[in-house]
């Protein structure tokens, strides 16, 4: 039970919904019209983070070097712990500069009934009469399932192929092909760069879930192993869609940083990828540990 | 003591005329300017918003001082057509408050870009980024020092306020004055979404609100500073009708 089976869905047309990402919630809803309950009722999801499929460069941190052409098109190989999170941040430090890496970073924003849909492909570079010179870039939404019993993973391709997310499904919108999916087993990789390491910080990859109206969802404090309390975190609610109800969560907001307190940071990581807490089979609760320089 | 800071919102006046800065001349309309910046406060502005090294034209079809915008891809305007009396009231005042007053609530210069390599920047934030840097630098302040700070809308404060709009201000100062903060970091690069990150309280309506959340989202894939700044004015200004929230 240590795999994880990467995903990575290219938008073949607009998306209506969440825009900070694909919910794992909404992920695991799409799957379950297509698998058992049986298979289904033991898989969780990631959330689905949005990545443009441009070229980009490999950061020292990762096991790879270099630049690849279209990188955030396909799944890089896995060898280390650090490669997981690759495309896990909306900032995809790994976008070239000599490219116009805010502008195919962004998602235009196409309204369609009054709502902003996030635009399946970027065009650059097109003054008018300049059709030949300009450039498209397909956007790309990348998730991970796991499991909590063996010989669930790895889902079939036919399974995962030709999905929709968000609203107006009927519309179309939201359709996604499969493009690439792995699977990693989250036992093997190399975690030296931690295990080297003196000091870390945590980054909150997805929303951590404080409080929930899910039934018998019990309110949480952050972990002891923060060093913050959560008067000093910054908040924002999110909702969870189940049994025909909207649940409003309060969650810690992810995008932020926290300094670890723990002496065991190898086993934080894994945990981390498996997520913690409330709802972390949907998504919430994503952590990376990153060995920082002691503080003086 | 004034001058510098003057020195400071007259730096790129050779953009508003398509010069490059070799070319530029000494004095527009009476007043002195394309002057070098004071301590270093031009450069780490520029790192805040652009790569520093070998600088290449990263949009090939796009080759001068037109912003090009990020909601719609599309130039703002031929800025050939720029008025030059408006151009001339940010350059050639007197007065650094004013100045600052003039540039914060600037139409023209969103018009242009700071660097004809990176046409998605602005020059309106970039020189308002140069202001409340060298602002914070003569008062003492190192980089290192400097924090976001989130204001409520309607305070400004003289040449540290970067971004004024109608529900929120932003500003460049080494004290937060107890408001939501979040500090630069040890060097200039582009962090813009890095910072907004760590900052403990965001000005938005992100619970509910559909499009504070779109903008939120973007807000958190930009880099360059000048590029965010610019963004969330061009999405207050948009002409989008709000919807309800998705169920």
């Amino acid at each position: 039970m240590t795999l994880i089976q990467q995903v990575h869905w290219e938008l073949e047309m607009d998306y209506i919904g969440h825009p900070y990402c694909v919910s794992g919630n909404a992920i695991l809803h799409a799957l379950g019209q297509r698998l058992s309950h049986d298979v289904h009722c033991h898989l969780n999801a990631s959330h689905g983070v949005f990545v443009p499929g441009q070229f980009g460069r490999f950061s020292d941190e990762h096991s790879q070097t270099g630049v690849r052409p279209y990188l955030g098109s396909s799944l890089p190989d896995v060898e280390a712990y650090d490669d997981l999170f690759l495309m896990r941040q909306a900032s995809h430090s790994w976008l070239l500069d000599s490219r116009p890496r805010d502008a195919l970073n962004t998602h235009d924003i196409r309204l369609q009934s009054g709502h902003p849909a996030i635009a399946h492909e970027t065009i650059t570079g097109k003054p008018e009469g300049r059709r030949k010179q300009q450039q498209t870039t397909k956007w790309y939404v990348t998730a991970y399932l796991h499991a909590d019993r063996d010989g669930v993973l790895p889902l079939d391709e036919d399974i995962l192929m030709g999905i929709q997310f968000g609203g107006k499904r009927n519309y179309g919108y939201g359709s996604m092909r499969l493009k690439d999916t792995q699977v990693v087993d989250v036992a093997s990789l190399d975690y030296s760069q931690l295990e080297d390491g003196e000091a870390f910080i945590l980054e909150l990859v997805t929303p951590f879930v404080l409080e929930s109206e899910y039934p018998n969802a019990h309110e949480q404090d952050v972990p002891w192993w923060w060093d913050a309390d959560r008067s000093g975190l910054r908040k924002r609610e999110e909702k969870l869609l189940g049994r025909g109800n909207v649940y409003r969560l309060q969650t810690v907001d992810h995008g932020q940083v926290v300094a670890y307190l723990g002496d065991r940071p190898v086993e934080t990581a894994k945990s981390g990828i498996f997520r913690v807490g409330t709802h972390s089979k949907y998504g919430f609760g994503e952590l990376r540990v990153k060995p920082v320089a002691p503080r003086p | 003591m004034s001058e510098a800071m003057l020195a400071a919102f007259r730096h790129d006046a050779h953009k508003f005329a398509g010069e490059s800065h070799d070319n530029a001349p000494e004095t527009f309309c009476g007043v002195s300017v394309n002057r070098t910046v004071p301590m270093g406060a031009d450069s780490d502005a520029g790192a805040l918003s652009r790569p520093q090294q070998r600088q290449t034209q990263t949009v090939p079809t796009h080759h001068d001082h037109s912003r090009l915008s990020l909601l719609t891809g599309e130039p703002v305007a031929n800025v050939e057509q720029a008025p030059r009396e408006t151009i001339r009231e940010l350059l050639a005042v007197g007065s650094v408050s004013t100045a600052h007053e003039r540039w914060l609530a600037s139409d023209v210069a969103a018009l242009f870009n700071e660097s004809v390599y990176h046409p998605y920047t602005s020059l309106k934030y970039h020189t308002l980024l140069v202001a409340a840097l060298l602002d914070n630098y003569r008062d003492g302040h190192d980089f290192a020092d400097c924090r976001l700070v989130v204001d409520p809308g309607g305070v400004v404060v003289p040449c540290r306020t970067v971004f004024e709009g109608s529900r929120f201000a932003l500003r460049i100062d080494a004290d937060d004055h107890d408001c939501p903060s979040a500090r630069l970091g040890s060097r200039p690069w582009q962090s813009w979404a890095s910072v907004w990150n760590r900052l403990p309280a965001h000005p938005l309506k992100t619970d509910r609100e559909t499009f504070d959340m779109v903008l939120d989202a973007n807000l958190r894939r930009i880099g360059a500073w000048s590029t965010a700044l610019q963004y969330i004015e061009d999405f207050e200004g948009w002409d989008a009708t709000p919807s309800e929230p998705w169920e």
